[in-house]
């Protein structure tokens, strides 16, 4: 289209003027003036060119043949991608800003108050809640990976009726119909099992519910339940009170078979306060553990004890029997007693004897300052007797309170199948529960449920119950739905959507609402009603606050002074049963809950299933752990298969020794071995419920192994070796050394030889106000994986399945590494050590030096950072990193089937729409080929700095304060062993563990100076126990004359050296440096 | 022509005493049978224009699917992923460097034989240099596929080259790994150059000799006009001299480079001061074996090499691979005398894994074939039957190819912490690639055979008794 332009209006006479018509002013210059070239101008001279080409014509073809070349060279263009705004923008967002909600992760041993992070209406992130009383602002390693349940590509998408789709009005005309049936009858026939998270609303409903039709069976299952503690509770405490631990309190603590400081298995907050008394430098706690294998509270204890589980009643029956009679409490006398009468067959070994005797006179030199504990599954005997023991003690009112839950026992599962079988259920409503798959040793569920005529199924993916019941019901994730849920201490909490359900899930909660007959509830108004329930102020000033803080404040069950109701007890101990008789020469075997999918649950979850576990170090599988000795005897190795069978039932399956494992008895973790799920659930591991009773959950006591011939089973380890080869990686000592020489950590092995360093170069400058650093307590660190599964989900860190694991390609940028030490070689009893090893961000970085295109180069805050794209993949880093923390992207495991890796570009591309949404925007997806590994959350930092521009405006920014803020593995570890800040500033949490003489640094001769570094393990012996001449030697002896011969030169050499090094004495000075010359 | 005159002339003692010692113990002639110029002449041309033989068609059909194998099983791995290799973690890197090294460390006996020995003027160096040189460029062939494909993303391998572009990101001139690409590349640059440019005198006289007009002009091309005037000779040999001046010291160069990949790094097992001339050593030994495993079977083929590839040809290279043998033995024994004496665990440890390790038998496959298999060379009587030279070249061939996957392989397989210790194990791919290498370099040998004069006539005419101005005088 022609321009016009539009002149301004002429002067009538013109003082200058073009030509004389201008000056005349005349309508045909005017008229010229309109156009830009005068009409037939594009004509002129046409005759003159018909010769050869007009001009148009050569513009003609010149504009064809870049039409046509465009057309040959269109597919060499890029995908066209298009960022689109929203057309009206959505409340409080703005995009690109993280939004944070609070909410509750109902978990069956203790719910977890949450902090959200949304991304555009995303959940992204989850974090503990750092305002709620039970938690210090961490999570477990499944509050971490719950995440990637909501966006599981696997989760059930339609509601189907015998197998084929549903629609919704139809489930709502069932459920009425279901009403009307009940109303007929009382909700006779009819029976509800629900899976234990104690939530108010639901209580609420059922109570409604039994009231308009008492005739409904409520059952309330838990595969891994804590029946008999319950039980032994409600006996001796009163009906439906709890004990509450108050760790802080407790010197000396004594668990029996008790993993209490695993979060996932002992409820989230059970140990808070523990690791308080964990800090050498105050008085430190005594820890003592007796179990079968090795947990994360046995790697942490003072004193391990290796005791087959079925013995464990006997050690529980000599202790209480000593407690009673040393402080003359008849009551526990009289249940140890009848234990040891009830099981005359069970004899404790001279080693436990001493153990016990040992253990017992530390218990009563510390009276009201103990706790003794017992795993949730032990039997009622040991409960009792574990009460009892810490009544006799004085515990109660001090370290041991109880707090009147109310909560009451529901019908059992096996009373449900009885009724089943007499044909008095008609119609089954299973909401999460997998009685098919976890409580198949008795009764086969799958025939129980085929045989009730009218079963429904709500769960968030298709699983075995599912295939054999009516209907299936896809759940909505707690991050889609409302609900609210009690924590540990009995403080209500709010369970707040964060998205709409993905895929129609419904919620227990809808369900029984409906079978109430009430039309569907409207957002929050079933939790808000219990809500009001609890608090006195209705307004909704209190409501959003509660929604805001994700918790009602003073809400918890009040803590009160336990009181010991003695004939109740008597009249328990009168029925108490003996123990199941076993033979000496046969195995027991004990079923754990799996550190990856807890009781199978979380099977579906890939990130969980890379996640190894925390001894076995084991992915994607699960293997009946054995002593190396029973190995032995039975001429077995790692991944040979064996015939485990009670007599009735039996289970083929690969063993997988473990060190400090206790001879006769072998292990494996429940939730493994499903088959026909998913490609995720299928195919990994070996299920052990069938070998399981209700009657006896922790273990079966005799049981027979059969070798079998045959192919070995190729496991997924990520780590192989677990012993640290004499080279002081975990320092360790005992308080007593720390006392003596609290810089023993710091001269340890060749730390205490290191030669003068003299640099040529000199570093970069480190200019930034900030330098960042890191410190690790390996006091505290159990290993317990949360930050793993933390730092999977903030960095959106691949899953590269089994086969990748095996070749030794997993991309954790975070792992723990468990080291198996004993002074004297032996790997009878050896003592766990887990360390977390991430990037070091080392300020001579040995892997910056080797990248031949820059790709990775250091920052001015001592970040060693990594330029995706600029990496070609040469993996020269990895080679030259002395830690082994980088992770190569051997294959585009984002856009490629794992389990199609190798076929390329054949292979479908392309991840599922529901992953993408689960990534953190934040963070780089990386495609194959590239290096990556841990930045200190670099996305966090970056924000903090932004966040300190914006605070500063106009002002002078450097001066203002940077925003708090943590990595993502700091703000999940649960003990708070991970600390990551400035160390430039003196007073930041991070330097102020780097002035511990605690502090040291691994391999520290290589100079490369890592930013992380670790603080030694103290070990806190009791000298009179059998094994106290070896704790706290992870290193071997005592190496006295490394810390003797130079302690004339200070703590380190190298620190010192390191100041005359020409690296500090030219201007540029690193902070590490300035902190050593201080 | 002078510095063969002046050569010659230092050849002619006139002491009485050096006359004397000369006659006891007479110098075997380089050229056997009294062959004259133009017998050489004709014959080594007769190869190349003759037709073609029966074994070579079947040969080459045997090679050159092999060939293929590479360059299909690298499409596979570009479009699929460095995954389909066996490398891991800590493996980073495994068969491809360890390849890498190998083919590289082969590409040294060539130009080693072309430069060095001509600047210190070893006259037995003129008929095996040529096919020396040829494998030379074949063996870089196949060493540059290594380190080009075993990158992550080799469509940005462009990274690596020093050229202005809009990120304004320099290469990193700190990281060994740039020098070897710099070094590898000059290398082979100015390799087929100083191959090329001997060449030129003997594809003018296989043009000239031509019967056919299309025969005549690809030769006519490639002898880029030379017509043997004094001028040309000239400054032909200026060039000549000078390229054999470029090229010694890049003999030096290039596998130390290679070996400060290592030498740099941290990794114990790798960080060592003797690496260089360890590698280079190595690399001349195991060059040599492979000129050997070559030219013996060229020799069978045509009966008439025996003339200019004379037992003491293979004498000398003997003795050369026995010298290398030796100083490699010694490097071996030294890195285990510093392991022990530096008194550093992990180096000990490291050391201590190589022999006893689970790569022990790598270690122990490399220690026989390298250090006491070449050891039988002090016997005359093994340097002088083929068969046992044949053999103990693939000892070495073998042995050598040991040495890099245990500096490479079993180093990174333990390193600092146990925790990351893990075992390589290779794919076919990996071995499929390996072999197609193999394919690659004996198909281009075959075509090089064929195409080209096989040996360097002009060189072997002037080192002929005739050639000597003083030939035939008694004095």
């Amino acid at each position: 289209m022609k321009r016009i332009f539009q002149h301004p209006a002429r002067d009538v006479q013109p003082t200058l003027w073009r030509n004389s018509q201008e000056r005349e002013n005349s309508a045909i210059f005017n008229e010229s003036l309109q156009r830009e070239f005068p009409a037939g101008a594009d004509r002129a001279g046409e005759k003159h060119e018909t010769q050869g080409l007009s001009r148009r014509d050569f513009l003609r073809l010149t504009g064809a043949s870049a039409a046509l070349a465009g057309i040959g060279l269109s597919a060499c263009r890029r995908p066209e991608a298009y960022l689109v705004p929203f057309t009206r923008s959505a409340e409080w967002t703005i995009p690109g800003k993280f939004l944070y909600y609070a909410t509750t992760m109902p978990a069956p041993a203790g719910a977890i108050p949450l902090i959200v992070t949304t991304s555009d209406g995303r959940p992204t992130k989850i974090e503990g809640n750092p305002l709620h009383p039970m938690s210090n602002g961490s999570t477990d390693a499944f509050a971490q990976a719950s995440l990637l349940d909501l966006y599981n590509p696997y989760r059930s998408k339609a509601i189907t009726l015998d197998g084929k789709e549903a629609t919704s009005s139809k489930l709502d005309s069932y459920l009425a119909h279901l009403r009307e049936g009940a109303l007929s009858n009382g909700g006779e026939g009819m029976a509800i099992v629900v899976e234990r998270i104690g939530s108010p609303t639901r209580d609420r409903l059922r109570d409604a519910l039994l009231k308009e039709f008492p005739k409904i069976t409520w059952v309330e299952y838990e595969p891994l339940s804590t029946h008999f503690f319950e039980q032994a509770c409600d006996t001796a405490l009163g009906e439906g009170v709890r004990p509450i631990y108050h760790f802080k309190k407790a010197d000396v603590i004594v668990a029996l078979d008790a993993d209490f400081l695993n979060p996932s298995v002992a409820g989230f907050g059970l140990a808070n306060g523990f690791y308080a008394r964990r800090n050498p430098d105050q008085q430190m706690n005594r820890l003592y553990a007796v179990e079968n294998h090795y947990s994360l509270t046995g790697g942490l204890a003072d004193h391990r004890f290796r005791l087959q589980a079925r013995q464990l009643g006997a050690f529980t029956a000599a202790m209480s029997l000593l407690v009673g009679t040393k402080t003359n409490n008849a009551s526990l006398k009289l249940l140890a007693t009848t234990w040891i009468h009830n099981n005359p067959t069970i004899e404790l070994s001279s080693e436990s004897q001493k153990w016990v005797s040992a253990v017992v006179e530390d218990l009563l030199a510390n009276q009201g300052k103990s706790l003794v504990l017992a795993g949730g599954e032990q039997s009622i005997g040991i409960q009792l007797m574990v009460l009892g023991m810490n009544a006799a003690l004085g515990n109660f009112g001090t370290t041991l309170e109880v707090a009147a839950t109310g909560i009451k026992p529901t019908s059992s599962l096996k009373d449900l199948a009885e009724a089943i079988e007499a044909g008095s259920i008609k119609k089954l409503l299973l909401f999460q529960v997998n009685p098919v798959y976890t409580a198949s040793s008795e009764k086969n569920w799958t025939d129980l449920i085929a045989s009730v005529p009218e079963t429904l199924h709500l769960s968030l993916c298709e699983e075995e119950t599912s295939k054999v019941s009516r209907w299936h019901v896809p759940a909505a994730h707690y991050l889609e739905a409302w609900g609210d849920v009690r924590s540990l201490d009995g403080t209500l909490c709010a369970v707040q959507p964060m998205i709409l359900p993905l895929w129609n899930g419904y919620s227990e909660l809808e369900i029984l609402h409906a079978l109430l007959g009430e039309p569907r509830a409207e957002g929050p108004a079933l939790i808000r009603e219990t809500f009001n329930s609890f608090s006195q102020d209705h307004s909704d000033g209190t409501w959003n606050n509660y929604l805001h803080q994700g918790f009602l404040s003073d809400s918890a069950w009040p803590v009160s002074q336990p009181s010991w109701n003695d004939p109740a007890v008597q009249r328990l101990i009168a029925t108490l049963k003996p123990q199941q008789p076993f033979s000496k020469d046969d195995f027991e075997c004990v079923f754990l809950p799996s550190s990856s999918v807890y009781d199978g649950r979380y099977s579906g979850n890939a990130w969980l299933q890379e996640t190894p576990d925390f001894v076995t170090k084991l992915t994607w599988d699960n293997a009946l752990l054995m002593s190396p000795a029973d190995a032995k005897r039975l001429h077995l190795s790692d991944g040979d298969f064996v015939r485990l069978s009670d007599g009735q039932h039996s289970i083929d399956i690969a063993i997988l020794t473990l060190p400090g494992h206790a001879n006769g008895s072998v292990s494996a973790s429940l939730g493994y071995g499903r088959k026909n799920i998913s490609h995720i659930v299928s195919n990994v591991g070996f299920n052990v419920y069938p070998l399981r009773t209700a009657a006896s959950p922790r273990y079966t006591s005799s049981v027979s192994i059969k070798p079998l011939t045959g192919k070995k089973y190729v496991f997924a380890q990520t780590q192989e070796h677990h012993n640290m080869e004499g080279r002081d990686l975990v320092r360790e000592g005992t308080i007593e050394r720390y006392q003596e020489d609290p810089k023993f950590a710091q001269t340890m092995g060749m730390d205490g030889h290191i030669p003068p360093n003299i640099g040529l170069y000199t570093r970069p400058p480190f200019t930034a106000q900030e330098q960042w650093g890191m410190s690790v307590d390996l006091n505290t660190c159990i290993g317990c994986n949360a930050c793993l599964l933390a730092c999977q989900s903030e960095n959106n860190v691949p899953v590269v399945g089994k086969d990748q694991v095996r070749r030794g390609r997993d991309m954790a940028w975070i792992r723990i590494d468990r080291w198996f030490a004993s002074p004297d070689g032996s790997d009878k009893n050896p003592e766990m050590l887990p360390q977390a090893i991430m990037c070091q961000h080392c300020d001579n970085a040995p892997c910056e030096t080797v990248c031949p295109v820059n790709a990775t180069v250091h920052s001015e805050d001592g970040l060693n950072l990594m330029a995706y794209n600029r990496c070609i993949g040469t993996r020269y880093c990895a080679n030259n990193c002395p830690w082994k923390v980088r992770r190569f992207n051997f294959f585009d495991y984002n856009l490629r089937p794992l389990d199609q890796l190798y076929y390329g570009p054949l292979a479908p591309k392309g991840m599922a729409d529901s992953l993408k949404m689960s990534k953190n925007p934040n963070v780089t997806v990386r495609m194959r080929g590239v290096m990556e590994k841990c930045t200190f959350c670099l996305q966090r930092i970056e924000e903090a700095k932004i966040g300190r521009l914006v605070q500063a405006g106009a002002s002078d920014s450097h001066k203002t304060p940077i925003a708090p803020f943590k990595t993502a593995c700091q703000q999940a570890c649960p003990s708070e062993s991970i600390v990551f800040g400035n160390i430039a500033d003196a007073k930041s949490t991070v330097s102020q563990r780097k002035e511990s003489p605690r502090d040291y640094t691994m391999l520290k001769y290589l100079n490369a100076r890592p930013r992380v570094t670790y603080l030694a393990r103290i070990k806190n012996p009791n000298a009179s126990m059998p094994d106290a001449d070896k704790v706290g030697l992870a290193n071997g002896t005592v190496h006295h004359e490394a810390a003797g011969e130079h302690a004339d030169v200070g703590p380190t050499h190298f620190d010192q050296h390191g100041v005359v090094s020409p690296q500090a004495s030219t201007s540029v000075v690193s902070p590490q440096i300035m902190e050593n010359s201080k | 022509m002078d510095q063969h005159t002046e050569h010659n002339s230092q050849e002619s003692p006139d002491q009485p005493h050096l006359l004397a010692q000369r006659d006891g113990i007479k110098r075997p002639p380089l050229v056997l049978n009294k062959r004259t110029m133009g017998w050489i002449s004709s014959y080594v041309s007769t190869i190349v224009e003759s037709k073609t033989p029966l074994w070579w068609y079947i040969s080459i059909a045997i090679t050159s699917p092999i060939a293929l194998l590479t360059p299909l099983l690298i499409c596979y791995l570009v479009s699929t992923g460095v995954g389909v290799w066996g490398n891991n973690s800590p493996v980073a890197w495994a068969w491809d460097i360890t390849n890498f090294v190998f083919w590289i460390g082969i590409g040294h006996a060539g130009t080693l034989i072309s430069a060095i020995l001509f600047l210190t003027r070893q006259k037995w160096r003129t008929s095996i240099n040529r096919a020396a040189e040829a494998m030379t460029l074949f063996a870089v062939v196949c060493a540059g596929i290594y380190p080009l494909f075993h990158v992550g993303r080799v469509w940005k391998v462009y990274f690596l080259a020093p050229v202005p572009n809009s990120n304004a990101i320099w290469q990193n001139f700190r990281s060994p790994l740039l020098w070897d690409v710099f070094a590898v590349s000059t290398y082979f640059t100015v390799s087929i150059l100083f191959w090329y440019t001997g060449l030129i005198p003997d594809l003018a006289t296989i043009r000239d000799r031509c019967t056919t007009k299309i025969k005549k002009f690809f030769y006519g091309i490639l002898a880029l006009g030379w017509r043997g005037g004094n001028r040309q000779w000239r400054h032909y040999e200026m060039a000549y001299l000078l390229l054999a001046g470029l090229s010694t010291p890049l003999v030096l160069s290039v596998h130390s480079v290679v070996s400060f990949d290592f030498a740099t790094s941290v990794i114990p097992g790798w960080h060592a001061t003797i690496f260089p001339p360890y590698f280079v050593a190595g690399a001349i030994f195991g060059g040599f074996a492979m000129v050997l495993t070559i030219m013996l079977p060229a020799r069978a083929i045509y009966p008439q090499l025996h003339d200019m590839i004379t037992p003491m040809h293979i004498d000398k290279m003997c003795k050369v691979i026995l010298l290398t043998g030796s100083i490699v033995g010694y490097a071996y024994l030294m890195e285990l005398f510093m392991a022990w004496y530096g008194a550093n665990p992990y180096e000990r440890a490291a050391f201590w894994y190589r022999a006893f390790g689970p790569y022990w038998w790598a270690y122990w496959s490399m220690m026989f074939c390298n250090v006491i298999s070449p050891q039988v060379f002090w016997f005359p009587w093994c340097r002088k039957n083929i068969f046992v030279v044949f053999i103990i070249c693939m000892f070495v061939n073998a042995g050598m190819w040991f040495e890099r996957f245990v500096i490479i392989a079993t180093t990174l397989a333990r390193d600092f912490l146990p925790s990351s210790w893990g075992m390589f194990h290779p794919t076919w791919v990996d071995i499929f690639t390996f072999i197609g290498t193999f394919g690659i370099f004996t198909t281009l040998f075959l075509l090089f055979v064929r195409f080209l004069p096989m040996i360097c006539m002009f060189e072997v005419k002037a080192v002929l008794p005739e050639a000597n101005p003083h030939y035939g005088e008694d004095h």
